[in-house]
């Protein structure tokens, strides 16, 4: 009986075929969508660590468990539950696809973690987001400008010793700001206690009326220096080390 | 053409021969409709839904890979009906996410009950069937009455194969609680 009505659906025009080209643009779009959103996510990530690095919250960790507390509560965690919710996405869609769902899903999330992560960490290191960053800051970057605009925490500082005080010294900041570090009796010093004027520092501790009673202080390693030094606004790069 | 394989007889529906398509339709209406009445039971209209089903089967055919086997696909179009049917008409909810999908789980042997009487097995599992959670029923429907390999169940639900092992297994263990209780 099915058989009958089914064929008299097909006869009479009632049920169709759909034409191969639907499924193979169905497909495109599909392969699309991952690669999108792949990309998106590399781009949200690696802009984590990007943000991380030149803000100097990298190094929070360093400063110990406080320091650690101060990195959780800074991290911008709109842009990770953003990425946390497109690598959701990202495996609904890959678990169409026999590879992925014929295994158990912590695999398919694992290797998706490790794949975007390390892919992120790499291009973290790259001149895309400084580039970008670059931009912002000449305002040459509509749209994502605002984006690379606010990076960083108010418990994080990082600059260059300009004078060294009695109770510390005086930072230099990247955007020309003075700002006092006061050592205290509690302030740590992971690096050592050996600083010198010029020397880039990374201080934790809140800032108060132009100064900072310091948690923590550490010297900045060479990669966080050329760093900072590719981003010090004013004259060109070339000028700077003629 | 009686003795042609689906695949084949997909590849002339698919290249315009639609009349071929009613063999198909002959091979799997009863299996279709006993996978609807174990799966569905509350529900009265299943020669409606697997109507359907062959519909939703003819009009996709075109995104068909004759290089694989045309029943588990066509048992993942009724799975994906039956599940819409449940969750339109049912007030109970369907859990869309299930720890078991988500860690390895080892697979046993697949004929591992081939020596217990197979017709008892089924009486017992027809039995109690209704008792169980959807999760654990679909599976020993598809194996134990449509008899399917675990792959091919795991195609048809897209579940590891592990999951189906393990749902198998969890379904029959709960079956037996109840059979002891009686």
């Amino acid at each position: 009986m099915t058989k009958n009505n089914i064929l008299e659906k097909i006869k009479k025009g009632k049920v169709k075929m759909k034409p191969k080209i639907y499924f193979i643009w169905r497909g495109i779009f599909i392969a699309f969508s991952i690669i999108f959103i792949t990309l998106f996510i590399l781009y949200i990530l690696s802009f984590i660590f990007f943000n991380l690095r030149l803000s100097g919250m990298w190094y929070l960790p360093r400063f110990g468990f406080p320091g650690f507390g101060a990195l959780l509560v800074s991290s911008p965690w709109v842009l990770i539950l953003i990425a946390i919710a497109l690598i959701i996405i990202l495996e609904v869609l890959v678990k169409r696809f026999s590879f992925a769902y014929r295994r158990p899903i912590l695999y398919s999330i694992l290797a998706i973690i490790v794949i975007v992560f390390l892919a992120s960490f790499i291009i973290g290191k790259t001149q895309f987001h400084p580039e970008l960053f670059r931009r912002a800051r000449e305002g040459r970057l509509p749209v994502m400008g605002e984006f690379y605009r606010v990076l960083g925490s108010d418990n994080v500082h990082h600059g260059m010793i300009s004078e060294i005080t009695d109770n510390g010294f005086r930072i230099e900041k990247l955007d020309g700001q003075v700002i006092d570090v006061l050592i205290t009796e509690n302030t740590r010093f992971p690096s050592g206690t050996d600083f010198k004027q010029e020397n880039m520092v990374v201080v934790f501790g809140k800032r108060d009326n132009g100064e900072i009673k310091a948690f923590g202080i550490l010297k900045a390693d060479r990669e966080f220096r050329n760093l900072i030094r590719n981003h010090r606004p004013g004259p060109p790069r070339s000028m700077l080390f003629e | 053409m009686a003795q042609q394989t689906d695949e084949k007889i997909t590849r002339l529906v698919q290249s315009g021969n639609i009349e071929l398509f009613g063999i198909l339709v002959e091979r799997y209406e009863k299996k279709m409709l006993r996978y609807g009445k174990k799966f569905l039971r509350s529900f009265e209209d299943i020669e409606d839904i697997v109507q359907e089903v062959f519909i939703k089967a003819y009009e996709n055919i075109k995104s068909f890979d004759s290089k694989r086997k045309f029943s588990s696909w066509l048992y993942r179009i009724a799975h994906n009906e039956f599940i819409n049917t449940i969750k339109k008409k049912s007030n109970n909810p369907l859990y869309l996410f299930d720890p078991d999908i988500l860690f390895p789980h080892p697979v046993s042997k697949e004929n591992s009950d081939k020596e217990i009487n197979r017709e008892e097995l089924n009486k017992i599992i027809n039995k109690y069937l209704d008792k169980l959670n959807l999760k654990y029923r679909e599976p020993i429907i598809l194996y134990y009455f449509e008899e399917l390999s675990y792959k091919e169940i795991a195609d048809i639900l897209h579940i590891p194969i592990g999951t189906v092992a393990i749902r198998l297994k969890r379904g029959k263990e709960i079956m037996k609680k109840i059979y002891d209780q009686e």
